[in-house]
């Protein structure tokens, strides 16, 4: 059985395709890529910020304060408009990057104009910072004159405050930080890693089944003294341990390249998150993916060995990533908790418990269902895969 | 020696319908199963060579198969050396050494680590496996590319290997399903040779071919299989005597063709 096993992992080793795609592939390409649509989302929301914004405006000399700073403030440029144009066609020929339009009721005396709606005419659809750079500068003035009208009613502090907001809703969170944030990554990541280990499971297994068909080592190989079920084990096995090693390499380096990308706040936040889930919490959760890895290898393998060709065994491998989603979905659900008949749900439970494990809200005798049932349902799997490695008709297709 | 008799095979046909004309005619078929090997026997002893001839689809290969182990017989025995090979498939695999026709290698390993391979998996010791490789890469010329990866060689150097890893554990017995077909004249001489060789040293070789001047050459008994049946049996003088002219004469006499 070690045999086919040290065999099959040499035989993947060299394969340069295989290593690719289980290892550069989640490690450096992934990241750059993220990386990549990061840095240039980010640069694009930087030259939106910083870009000279030209514009016209109707009504400024009621609003002298308003043209003024839109004067002094870097980054604006006024483009006189002749009057009675249309302000839509005035934008789309590119005249302008917005036009404002002043009210007339605009005074500094809040008291006595009542509310002051500036109109904004732009085109919204592209990125632009037209309105948080606006709302910066107006928002100055409005403030001076809240203040203004606040001293003229004689309003002290308290007063003010309580104009401003009259009633506060102050939420008052029993959830841990942990635990709140653990509801709501926790139904992610699940669902994550199973897609991760049933992908890296499958380049290898389409190899060793469908591929040592094609490639005519099959016949040697089954009238070889070797028992078919040991034959079988050090497949499973061969195909288990890649599928969960791509997945641990991915999800390591998604924790490195996090580190290394981000700084200041956002990692102290998942330092101390990733700090708050125990040792135990997380070897629980591996040991929890080794059933489930096991139920995506024997399956795999089943496909992988009645398929004729390469090309026929990723036909019917592609569906199954599908297929996959609907017990995660299941877990996501509002109202499906770890308790009852959906700890015995296979993978559903699973996903339920690493999202349980993640919040710290950890009901430990559950694990008896999830092991066993994911346990029973990978063995009467990787029974049937053995069976089906002695059928004639699945060999000789 | 090796002794088979009354072999059968049947596959189901999944969708009879399917079948082309030609297929319909074929008198194998009866309802939903396909009778491949209906009525073979032939015996080989020590020491000799038996040609098994046979136009396309006349069952060599489910023949051959059958003798390797892998497909399980519907009817009749296989009995080498005392061993049931039916019944016991475990036990024969070890006495047997068989090439099937679309043999391949592990591309990614060298032809060195193929064979190693399966001597492991005959259970053999590294030591000795080391050893009998360097015995056959003398005899099949296997030097200059032993321990270079499989996926670069030519159609000749893989035979000539997956020769090489057939007979690595020394079976009692050597089947070769067409080993010679689709190699150039030096390596089909090397394979021939080989042949030969594993004649001398008193291992009986069953190999299937179209070429009947590889028979002459080699062989002392010939099977002619045709249509699953069992059509000639005999010495390899009492199938020249046939037809005294030539071997395809003689072979299409027992097909019961003219020419």
């Amino acid at each position: 059985m070690w045999l086919v096993f040290l065999k099959e992992i040499k035989e993947l080793v060299r394969d340069k395709k295989t290593l690719f795609f289980m290892i550069a592939l989640p490690m450096i390409v992934f990241p750059l890529i993220i990386g990549g649509v990061a840095w240039f989302s980010g640069k694009a929301l930087q030259e939106a910020q910083t870009k000279t914004l030209s514009y016209s405006i109707v009504g400024g000399q009621l609003a002298p304060e308003v043209t003024q700073h839109l004067d002094s403030e870097n980054g604006f440029e006024l483009v006189s408009m002749p009057a009675e144009s249309n302000f839509k066609e005035w934008i789309k020929a590119e005249k302008a990057d917005f036009v404002i339009v002043i009210p007339d009721n605009y005074g500094a005396n809040p008291l006595e104009t009542g509310q002051i709606k500036i109109q904004v005419y732009l085109n919204d659809a592209n990125l632009n910072m037209v309105e948080d750079r606006l709302n910066a500068i107006v928002g100055k003035i409005a403030d001076q004159n809240q203040q203004f009208a606040f001293d003229e009613l004689g309003l002290n502090e308290a007063q003010q405050q309580a104009l401003i907001h009259p009633i506060v809703l102050e939420k008052v969170d029993i959830a841990d930080k942990r635990e709140s944030i653990g509801q709501k990554i926790g139904g992610f990541i699940p669902y994550f890693i199973f897609i991760l280990c049933l992908q890296g499971a499958m380049i290898p297994a389409t190899d060793l089944g469908a591929g040592e068909k094609e490639r005519g080592t099959l016949e040697t190989l089954l009238i070889s003294p070797i028992e078919r079920h040991k034959l079988v084990l050090g497949k499973f096995i061969t195909i288990g341990f890649a599928g969960v090693v791509s997945a641990l390499v991915t999800v390591v380096s998604m924790a490195v390249w996090g580190i290394v990308l981000s700084q200041g706040m956002a990692i102290e936040l998942v330092a101390d998150f990733m700090g708050s889930i125990s040792i135990i919490d997380f070897i629980l959760m591996f040991l929890m993916l080794v059933p489930v890895v096991a139920i995506f290898a024997a399956v795999l393998l089943s496909l992988s060995i009645y398929a004729r060709t390469f090309k026929e065994a990723q036909g019917y491998m592609t569906p199954l990533v599908m297929i996959v989603i609907v017990p995660v979905v299941l877990s996501m659900l509002p109202g499906v908790e770890l308790k009852g008949v959906w700890a015995w749900v296979p993978l559903t439970n699973v996903a339920l418990a690493i999202r349980e494990l993640i919040k710290g809200t950890m009901d430990y005798m559950q694990l008896v269902a999830i092991f066993g049932s994911t346990a029973i349902i990978a063995g009467l799997l990787l029974a049937f895969c053995v069976y089906w490695f002695n059928q004639e008709k699945v060999l000789f297709r | 020696m090796i002794s088979i008799s009354h072999l059968a095979k049947k596959f189901a046909v999944e969708n009879p319908k399917k079948l082309s004309e030609q297929e319909k005619k074929d008198p194998r078929l009866k309802g939903r199963y396909f009778h491949s090997v209906k009525d073979v026997s032939f015996s080989c002893e020590k020491g000799e060579v038996l040609g098994l001839l046979g136009p396309n689809g006349a069952g060599k290969t489910t023949t051959l198969r059958m003798l390797s182990t892998a497909l399980k017989p519907d009817g009749g025995d296989i009995v080498l050396e005392g061993v049931n090979v039916v019944s016991d498939p475990l036990l024969a695999r070890k006495k047997i050494g068989f090439l099937s026709g679309s043999t391949g290698l592990y591309a990614k390993l060298t032809g060195r680590e193929n064979i190693t391979y399966f001597g492991q998996l005959h259970g053999m010791r590294p030591d000795i496996i080391k050893q009998k490789i360097n015995e056959l890469a003398d005899t099949l010329d296997l030097h200059s590319f032993l321990d270079r990866r499989c996926a670069n060689y030519s159609t000749g150097m893989k035979q000539r290997i997956a020769i090489a890893r057939t007979v690595v554990h020394e079976p009692n017995v050597v089947i070769l399903d067409e080993p010679t077909t689709g190699l150039d004249i030096m390596a089909t001489q090397t394979v021939l040779n080989f042949i030969r060789g594993l004649k001398n040293s008193g291992v009986p070789v069953i190999f299937s071919t179209h070429h009947l001047a590889e028979v002459d050459e080699l062989c002392d008994r010939v099977t002619v299989i045709n249509h699953g049946l069992t059509e000639f049996d005999d010495t390899i003088s009492a199938f020249r005597d046939l037809a005294p002219q030539s071997m395809h004469q003689a072979f299409l006499h027992t097909l019961k063709q003219d020419v």
